[in-house]
Parts: C-alpha cells; structure tokens; sequence
C-alpha cells in the first residue's frame, strides 16, 4: 500500500480530481457519441482497411474513419504531415480543453506503445523497394512517440507542457492515469493532463497475429468460445486537479480518482501468470491505494483481451478479490487499442458512473466454464454505479488497475 | 525531496564498469567507429558499438532471445545494484521501482519482425521476434531478472528522456514504501536509425563529433546503458531535478533551456555536463549557458562516446557524479579553440567542486536540466 506521509510540511495526501475529459476511438468521437455507442451496444469492429491483411488470421480491428479524423483540423501543411496518432489526440485535447479553456497543465503524462508507427513502417517498405523517399524526413520527424501529445499541445493549448510518455505495453494508458494520479495527490502537482493513444499499424497487427492472440471471429471476452483479440485504436485524456483547488474555482467535477495499483508478475513477456498474481496484486494494491473494501466497487471494466490466458487469469483475480460485481470488458465493442486502452476505458468507467449504467461486454454467449463472474452480457444495463475500477495488463507482465469514484454536485 | 545516488553502471563502446570507463575518459581516448552495412542498400554508416563480446557474459533465460539493448540493460542496472549494495530478494523486491529510459527502442527486432513481413508476408512474422519489439521489452526482462514485483516503468522521449526518467523516479519515490529506485538508459544502434538520421541532416559520416562548432556536422550514433540506483540518502543527490520542457521549433530550443537553466541553478554550479552532438542542439545550449551561467565550466562527452539518445542522460548524470567524487572532468574532445564557453579543454581538477548541472537537449523536441550535489 502506498503510504502517504508528510514531506518539508507539504500535506501528500490530496484528493484528486477530474475536471475534462476527451475521447476519440471506433466508439465515436467525443464524450457523447461513445456514451451513445455504449448504451447501444454497438459493434464497432470492421473489416480492416488501412493496410492488407490478406495473409493474416484475423481480418477485423476497431478503427477510426479518417474522413472524419482529418475532418475539420488545420487543414495547412503541417497538420497534413502529423501522423494519423496526432490527429487522434488533437481531437480528445481538443474535447477535454473546451470543458476547462482555463487549465494550466504542469505536466502531461501519456500512454502509447507504438508511437508514429506507421510512419515508421512507410520509410522502411520505400527504402526495401528503393522507392522515393521524399517524405522520409516527415515520417522520421513524427515517428517517436512523444510527437503526437506535442502536436496536440501545440495545436489545442498553444504552449508546451513537459511530458512524460509512458510506454508499459498494453498497460500504458492506466499506469499513465495512474502516475499522474500520484504526482497530483502527492501534492508536487496542481494539475497533470494524462491518457494514452495508439493508432493501428501493420507491425503491430501482424505481431499478434503471429502470436495466435488475435482472432478472425468476433471478440467475445470471457466467453466459453473466445478466440482470442481484435486490435483498436484511439486516443483519451483526462484532466487531472488537485480536488480542493478544482471545487475553490467552481470547477465542474466529473469524478474523483481514489486508488492506483501496479504489479509486475515476471512470468512470461507475453503470457500472465495463470494464478492471476499479477492482476491481482493490482487491484489489491488500487484498494489499498483508495483505502476501500472489494464490495465498495460497483463496476469493473475487465483488461479483458479475450485471450485464453488474459481472460482466464484476470477472471480468476477478479473473483478472488469480488463477490459478484458487474464486469465487462469494453475491448467487444471498439477492440484492443493498446496503449490507449486505459485511457478509452478510463473514460468509460466515468460515464458509466456519470450517467449511471454499465457499459456491456457484446458477442457474449457463455462464461467460461473456470470463471465466476457476473458478466454485463451483451446490454448496458442501469444500475448505480458509486465506484468503477478500471483494469490494463501487459506484455512483460506489467499491471495496473485504477479506481474512479462519482461525485455528487 | 532530494535522492542520493547510491551506484552507478556503465555500458558503453568504450568499456564496461564505471571506473574503467572513467579511467579511459580522464586519458582523452575515443571510442572507435565501426562501419554498418544494410543489405539492400550501397550507403554504409559510422557508430561507436558496444563490442559483442561485452555483452556475452551474462546467461539467463529471459536473455536468450533477447536484443543487445535488454543485455546493455541488464549488465549496467546488475552493476548499479551491485555498487549500491542492494540484493533484491523477495523481501524487497516490492519495495525497489524501475524506471527506463528509451528512445528508439529494440530497433535491430523490430526491423527484423518488419522485415520478414515485407519480404515473405504476414505469414513468416516471427512470435519470438515481436515481444522483443516492444518498448518495455529491456525493463521486462531485468525485472523478471531481478524478482522486481512492483512499479516498472519505460518512458520514451528522445535524448532528454533519461533526465526525464530521473524526474518520474523523483516522483514515484514520493511513495514511503519504496526503498530504491533503479533508473536504466539504454539504446542499441543500427543501419536503421543511422539512415535516418542521416536523411534528418543530424548525421556525420565519419567522426568526429565536434562539440558546439559553427558548422552543425552532425553526430555519430553508439549504443550502450547508464544505471542510477536512487536511494533516500547518500553523499552525491539530484538536488534539483526540473520536469523538462518542449520546444515546437528549434529556434524555441534555446529559450526553454534558459528557462531550465535558471531554475536548476539557483545556487552557484561549479561545472556543467553538456549534451552537445554537433547538431543544432550545441548551439540552443552554448546560448543559454552563455546568459544564465557563463562562468562554469562545460564538459561534453558525445564526442568521446557518441550520441547514444535513450542511454545518453543516464551517461551524463553518471559522468556528473563521477566528477564531483573525483575533483575531476575529462577532456572535451575536438572543440574548436575559439569556442566561447569555459570548456574543459584538457584533463581539469575541479577539486572543491559541490554542485554540477546536467543539461539534456533532445533533437525531437525535449529539454530537461538537472543539478546533482556533493553533500
């Protein structure tokens, strides 16, 4: 358990915060259409599109139209450079910053796995084919991961915060939500942007389809007949402060971050512990983190890959630690997006204690016959929703869970 | 909150170990360049490499598979550890973080992975190749080496990122329970990233470096890892650590520097570890340390060891450490006389000296300035 003292009189024990929050992914765009997409229970998995994936086992991912990514930005030279990923995080900025066009951001703290990868992709096909390799110097210059959360704080806020890039895999998103949870509650920080992104590529899909984790069925996690994943993309921020410093200045609150948890499980890069260890630890040390009992959660967004092992571990965790809480794993819907995934579900978890519904796990059959849980099978469902929790586990065994808590106003 | 540096390790092209890298410093020597070659192309590049069999000593399952850049790591975090006098065990392993620091990653897989995709299709991708082509890949492999059981993190950036890396285990030391925080830099070169460089214009095709020249020639690449155990008490502290800046434009480069600059030397700086490449970047740092702190002296040891990005931070707070233990700064190699800034012109006692800035300036657009003390 993290155990918060004092430090030279700095009180580290504040509360914390979130005042905005933007989203972008196959959901829709912006707060409003995913809470829609959500309700609804809208399969957002498509037939991929953006490279060939005629030699891959698996044909589908979550993506994001471009027609309306590239839609309505600066339309100059330079914004038709940026890579597909800085388009992504420009708009979830975007949306996060009209809810509060007075947050001074000290820092920003963001999830990816994969940065610009794409671009990365173009240069190395142009220079096998000795092709023309005029736009080498773009692809190069908005390849690295840091460019995309520049980009958008230089088209959305016009000034440039530090950041930190945070690049834990799979798990990326949460641990960025979850360290800048710490940096604001530690008291170093009045105010931390944070999220995560990622933008589909080649590399990345055919990486787990040689791995055998993706699936050319639907994605149907913690089901009797899951195959394994299909891959997403997006971007999501959330607009962290100091809860006190929020309330003195009337800001809207939308929710309270109350616990992170981390573990590392060191059983295999790509495969959790089957004794579910690692997840749990997580969720243990998030409950620690928030001071709270397992029956005082409400909710649990599962990592939920939909993976035997993933699916079969966190499953095994989350009953261990949970008397039959509502879970479902919103990957069913919109795919994995990886680095963004925490951030994307971050966000779902908060309206879902918002709007006071429980956001559906969809292509769901049958559990599994070696889980106990209370899967939100195929229908949101409404429900009171006082505290979510939010899971992300990834390669290298690295975990993290946060818990999100609703706020009256 | 201060933290002490309580060891340090050092992979680098010119030795392994801390002291005898040092050693090897203060004598003036270079690193030498080897060429690399690409398959399908005729252009050939420089680099300082790590030689293959300094990496070959360390045997554990989770490395048999693995790149160079996750062996670098692993050599210089166990000799860190080692300095430091800590043995991970299941006692503490929850009470010891990790912290990467990266920037291009385990590039020699990932253009292998690619590769293999391009040419024979989807099909002939490799499941063995593809973890090793995730970022967190070298962190992963030394936590499970070590038994480390809590917070690991890999940060990204380019070559501000180990000083950034500095300031997140700043910040994940808040938490009372962790006793150490191991802090790893580390990179691998390969004809990839030297190309594309070299399309960038921040790429020389043979050495040297020359440190804060008129004509920006551009660097020479290496490859290699820096370790920093943090600990809550110690002889030599990060005083001072600030959360690093961005510039939109190289020209912005400078004046985020000042700021940087000013913040970290609030007290007086008897020396300062430069990151000069010979790149554009020398000259955003010999203008703000000409307005801010014109009388200390500057040390840059890119041009004895070359630009290794993701490990290069790691590098400079080690040598800032080193100096302030020592009384002590190497040589800067192949500076140019008329060099305005008081450089470390040939082997220079700073005997007495207390406080040190290190100064990281990144050619993708990150800044970040520490100051370390001499208690």
């Amino acid at each position: 358990m993290a155990q918060l003292g004092s430090t030279k009189g700095v009180k580290t024990s504040e509360r914390v915060a979130v005042v905005a929050a933007g989203v972008v992914s196959p959901l829709g765009f912006g707060l409003a259409e995913t809470l829609n997409s959500l309700r609804r229970a809208k399969d957002c998995v498509t037939a991929v599109t953006r490279f060939s994936v005629a030699e891959c086992h698996c044909k589908t991912a979550g993506q994001i139209p471009d027609d309306r990514l590239l839609a309505g930005l600066n339309t100059g030279l330079r914004a038709k450079r940026l890579h597909r990923a800085s388009h992504m995080m420009i708009h979830a900025l975007r949306e996060a910053v009209m809810q509060v066009p007075q947050f001074e951001p000290e820092l920003t703290i963001i999830g990816t796995t994969s940065g610009g990868m794409s671009y990365g992709e173009q240069y190395y096909r142009s220079l096998c084919r000795s092709e023309n390799l005029r736009h080498a110097p773009t692809w190069i210059a908005n390849y690295p991961a840091q460019k995309p959360v520049i980009d958008a704080q230089e088209e959305v806020l016009g000034v440039s915060v530090p950041c930190q890039v945070i690049a834990n895999a799979c798990a990326s998103g949460t641990n960025a939500i979850g360290h800048a949870f710490e940096c604001v509650r530690s008291g170093r920080y009045q105010r931390v942007l944070t999220g995560g992104y990622d933008a589909l590529s080649e590399l990345v899909f055919t990486g787990f389809d040689s791995l055998q984790a993706s699936t050319p069925e639907k994605c149907r996690p913690f089901d009797r007949h899951r195959a394994g994943m299909v891959l997403g993309e997006g971007a999501a921020i959330l607009a962290l402060e100091n809860l006190e410093l929020a309330r003195k200045r009337g800001a809207a609150i939308l929710a309270e971050i109350v616990g992170y948890g981390i573990s590392t499980d060191n059983f295999h890069i790509t495969q959790p512990d089957p004794s579910g260890v690692g997840p749990r630890h997580a969720m243990e040390r998030a409950l620690q983190s928030a001071q709270i009992s397992a029956d005082e959660v409400d909710y649990i967004n599962a990592h939920g890959t939909a993976t035997i092992f993933n699916d079969a571990a966190e499953g095994k965790a989350i009953s261990q630690l949970f008397n039959g809480v509502p879970v479902s794993s919103t990957k069913s819907m919109m795919g994995h997006s990886l680095g963004a995934a925490g951030a994307v579900e971050a966000v779902i978890s908060l309206l879902a204690l918002r709007h006071q519904f429980l956001p559906p796990n969809i292509n769901f059959e049958a559990l599994d016959d070696s889980l106990d849980l209370n899967v939100v099978a195929n229908e949101s469902r409404s429900a009171v929703v006082r505290m979510a929790l939010s899971n992300s586990f990834g390669f290298g065994g690295t975990n993290a869970s946060i818990l999100i808590r609703r706020v009256e106003a | 909150m201060s933290l002490a540096i309580a060891g340090m390790g050092w992979v680098t092209p010119l030795g392994n170990g801390v002291d005898a890298v040092w050693e090897r410093l203060l004598r003036g020597d270079e690193a030498s360049a080897t060429p690399i070659c690409e398959q399908f192309a005729d252009r050939s590049y420089s680099a300082f490499r790590v030689p293959e069999s300094a990496v070959t000593g360390l045997a554990h399952p989770r490395l048999r598979r693995a790149s160079v850049i996750s062996r670098f790591a692993a050599i210089a975090g166990l000799e860190a550890l080692q300095a430091a006098g800590v043995k991970v065990d299941s006692q503490n392993a929850g009470r010891i973080a990790l912290i990467f620091a990266i920037s291009n990653g385990g590039v020699i897989y990932t253009k292998r992975f690619y590769r293999d995709v391009v040419e024979t299709g989807a099909q002939s991708a490799s499941p063995l190749l593809f973890p090793e082509t995730v970022f967190n890949a070298p962190a992963s492999h030394l936590a499970a080496i070590l038994g480390v059981t809590g917070t690991t993190y890999t940060v990204v950036g380019d070559g501000a990122v180990g000083l950034l890396a500095i300031k997140m285990a700043e910040d994940v030391m808040m938490d009372k329970s962790l006793d150490y925080c191991l802090v790893v830099g580390t990179e691998e070169v390969d004809w990839l990233l030297c190309d594309a460089y070299r399309r960038w214009r921040l790429l020389r095709s043979a050495p040297p470096i020359e440190p804060f020249g008129k004509q920006k020639r551009g660097m020479i690449l290496s490859e290699g890892a820096g370790a920093i155990v943090l600990a809550r008490e110690g002889p030599i502290t990060v005083e001072r650590a600030h959360p690093g800046g961005c510039y939109r434009k190289r020209g912005e480069a400078e004046e985020i520097l000042k700021r940087i600059l000013r913040d970290v030397s609030q007290v007086e700086i008897d020396f300062v570890i430069s990151s000069a490449n010979g790149t554009f970047i020398d000259q955003a740092e010999q203008g703000a340390l000409e307005q801010v702190i014109p009388d200390a002296i500057t040390y840059a040891a890119k041009p004895a060891l070359g630009e290794s990005v993701g490990a290069s931070g790691l590098w400079q707070v080690i040598l800032g450490a080193q100096a302030l233990r020592h009384g002590e700064l190497p040589p800067v190699l192949h500076a140019d006389p008329t060099i305005s800034l008081r450089l470390a012109r040939s082997r220079m006692a700073v005997a007495g000296a207390r406080r040190a800035v290190i100064l990281s300036s990144g050619v993708n657009q990150q800044v970040a300035g520490l100051r370390l003390a001499l208690r």
